[in-house]
């Protein structure tokens, strides 16, 4: 038998919490000691580690106490509403953080400080598997297709003009060794 | 605030010309969302994407959804 402190311990939870949970009647204590402190025994422990699973997927502690009533189809329910609910704060915090980023996007912006810079770039297109080489052709394509488009996207992240300048000639070479 | 030249179906092209397939491209998308979330949703808008559409592509780029 478990008392409150050690409940406490394992679960990482405040003594106050687990008094909370036993006025809501989530998690009852099975029984006291002789001096009234709470006592924990394994179905209770076994039921606090099914609390702390939906507790983590963010279930409303109400709908916990419903769900391990034991109407199995319930649990369904709640993961999915609230798997619904997140979906649409994240879609929410989407739209605010594209609208901030068009906001912040100003000419006067550094290099370094950019969302997106030269060497973030370069990183993803290595972890994407595209080697040196790759990355050339893929210059010349880009100059071949929109030389507008291509310097306005070196322009993008940050690169200073001398620097596009040479790119872009060595992807005008790079395409005529091509032909 | 979108760009001079290029839209999403040049981009598109131009992954297309070097070699990269829809997987790869997708993969590319993934990559992009883990590592640099901001930086990928100003790329996409500075393709000229609608909002809706960029939500749409980071969502299924953090595997949120099946494509």
């Amino acid at each position: 038998m478990w008392t409150i402190g050690r409940m406490s311990r394992h679960f990482a939870l405040s003594r106050s919490t687990l008094l909370y949970y036993d006025e809501i009647d989530l998690l009852n204590p099975s029984g006291r000691d002789l001096n009234g402190y709470r006592l924990y025994g394994p179905e209770e422990r076994a039921r606090m580690e099914r609390i702390t699973v939906l507790r983590e997927a963010g279930v409303p502690l109400k709908k916990i106490r419903r769900v391990l009533a034991g109407d199995a189809s319930k649990i369904q329910t709640v993961l999915e509403q609230r798997l619904s609910h997140i979906n649409r704060e994240i879609g929410a915090l989407r739209t605010q953080q594209s609208l901030i980023l068009r906001l912040l996007q100003t000419p006067a912006s550094q290099q370094g400080g950019r969302v997106m810079n030269k060497d973030r770039w370069v990183e993803i297109l290595d972890a994407a598997g595209i080697d040196d080489a790759g990355k050339w052709e893929w210059h010349a394509a880009f100059e071949r297709l929109s030389p507008d488009g291509h310097q306005d996207f070196l322009e993008s992240l940050g690169i200073d003009a001398e620097e596009i300048r040479s790119i872009r000639h060595w992807s005008r070479q790079a395409s005529d060794h091509q032909e | 605030m979108s760009n001079n030249g290029i839209n999403k179906d040049q981009w598109v092209a131009l992954f297309e010309e070097i070699g990269l397939g829809e997987s790869a491209m997708k993969k590319w998308h993934e990559l992009f969302e883990a590592r640099h979330p901001q930086g990928h949703a100003s790329f996409l808008s500075w393709l000229g994407i609608s909002e809706e559409e960029i939500s749409q592509i980071r969502d299924w780029s953090s595997g949120n959804q099946a494509r």
